[in-house]
């Protein structure tokens, strides 16, 4: 007999604090279920760690959706990263964790010991985190998983500025967000956006590049027509 | 008739408080907590590698930092961190991050009594939004016992001159919970417990137990605030 599908939990979509009790494991049966950020097992309850909402990717799936301003390294994430040193075998980076992340000079696409990349101090990075562990430095990569280079690498030119994680989980969700959206209609850019909360622009004129960074960092308290409205007005100062 | 106080309020009122979001915008969170005329401003910052001498490297550490305001850091405002550091270290997870070191840097703005109890749930509000992992929140609240044996609760300045003790008390906030069982009041009380008490002057038993009563009582207000305050700041859904 097939068992009947989990029922979810009440507080799904709902916000939780650290200490509220978002699951039961006594009153399940040999079920499974897959425990994402911000949540942990106390005995018998899976408790949330975090404040936020309360997401459930179906069927089995919870995670706790926070937004602040420390990042904390997570495998296959895409991150912005400044590099503050270099190694004879690793560039150290920043990526606003815990701490610095190693970026081998061999994790390029073709990299081999005699065209390692010269990168200086302050040089932008995107690339993705391979490792990542609390007791070790997390490890970063500027290939995908197919060794090619696709987006990853140095960002040259443009304006890097700091967001909150949640911001840069909102302009990289699908489908595009409009700040992004009503951006697009009216300007050229280009824009790349970590994880760890990093958003870089770039576009041919500096007034463009300082418009589409300011439309970024005030939409994270709007709603989506709030977004449109925020982003019409900017455009008719600009002309 | 129930007597009021100096300021109008019953034994039992707690002042008007208010809690303001990442006001400070270097730190890696924030809060501003204000109970009345108390007013404490809390920063956090980190988790920041390494762990100072001493520490265990194989947890987080909690760093304290206390700034009266006005004069030099005595001896009262080490007591205050110490207090801080033990209560801050049972509500954090210290094994998510091990090797760490967490900055929380308390800035007294307004001193109207009830600092201690002010100062906790600042630094509270200032862990969550900086997404430190807690295993619960915690709730501080203020009672004292007056020469006729009448308590009262969140003190001010002029009131803690003419109290005979004094009770800082703290809990872990009531939590919300999925289970399709209903629990009982009372027992969810008990099971709560109590995280740090500080008391000051004579005070039997049974003003103590009278203390954590009400106390107890009062935290689900501050609770439910706290609560509040953290859902309402949250990035709207687009």
């Amino acid at each position: 007999m097939e068992s009947r599908k989990p029922p979810p939990s009440a507080l799904v979509d709902n916000h939780v604090v650290p200490g509220d009790v978002v699951l039961d494991l006594t009153e399940m049966t040999n079920q499974t279920i897959k425990l994402g950020a911000g949540l942990r097992q106390d005995c018998d309850t899976i408790q949330a760690t975090s404040a936020g909402r309360l997401r459930l990717s179906k069927p089995n799936k919870y995670w706790v959706e926070s937004s602040q301003k420390r990042y904390i390294p997570s495998v296959e994430d895409t991150v912005l990263g400044v590099v503050v040193d270099t190694k004879p075998d690793n560039f150290l980076v920043d990526i606003k964790g815990p701490n610095l992340a190693f970026l081998p000079v061999l994790a390029f696409e073709g990299g081999t010991r005699r065209n390692i990349p010269k990168f200086e101090i302050g040089t932008l990075i995107y690339a993705r985190v391979v490792k990542a562990n609390s007791i070790m430095n997390p490890e970063l990569s500027c290939m995908d998983a197919t060794g090619k280079a696709a987006e990853f690498g140095q960002l040259k030119d443009g304006y890097m500025f700091d967001t909150s994680t949640g911001l840069s989980r909102m302009l990289l969700s699908s489908p595009t967000c409009p700040v992004l959206e009503a951006l697009g209609k009216k300007l050229s850019f280009e824009i790349a956006v970590g994880l760890n909360g990093r958003v870089w622009v770039n576009a041919p004129s500096p007034s463009n590049v300082i418009v589409v960074s300011n439309a970024i960092i005030k939409s994270e308290s709007l709603s989506g027509i709030g977004q449109r409205s925020m982003v019409e007005s900017l455009l008719e100062r600009l002309s | 008739m129930e007597e009021s106080r100096a300021d109008g309020r019953n034994p039992n009122q707690l002042r008007p408080f208010s809690c303001t979001r990442n006001p400070l915008d270097r730190a890696h969170g924030s809060a501003r907590w204000a109970q009345g005329d108390t007013i404490v401003l809390a920063a956090v910052y980190g988790p920041k590698p390494g762990t100072r001498k001493g520490e265990n490297p194989e947890k987080a550490s909690i760093e304290v930092v206390w700034k009266p305001m006005t004069g030099q850091i005595g001896k009262q405002e080490k007591e205050y961190e110490m207090t801080l550091k033990r209560t801050l270290q049972s509500i954090c997870l210290l094994t998510v991050h091990p090797n760490t070191t967490t900055s929380v840097i308390l800035q007294v703005v307004g001193n109207d009594g009830s600092l201690l109890p002010c100062a906790i749930n600042a630094c509270c509000a200032a862990l969550v939004f900086a997404g430190i992992p807690l295993k619960h929140l915690a709730v501080a609240i203020g009672c004292g016992v007056l020469e006729d044996g009448e308590v009262i609760l969140d003190t001010n300045k002029a009131e803690e001159q003419q109290l005979k003790s004094f009770a800082h008390l703290v809990f872990p906030n009531s939590r919300k919970s999925a289970s399709s069982k209903e629990p009982n009041q009372k027992e969810e009380d008990s099971e709560r417990g109590l995280i740090t008490s500080i008391t000051h002057g004579v005070m039997s038993e049974e003003d103590y137990f009278s203390c954590i009563e009400r106390g107890l009582a009062a935290s689900s207000r501050i609770s439910d605030f706290m609560r509040t305050t953290l859902q309402k700041q949250a990035p709207g859904d687009v």
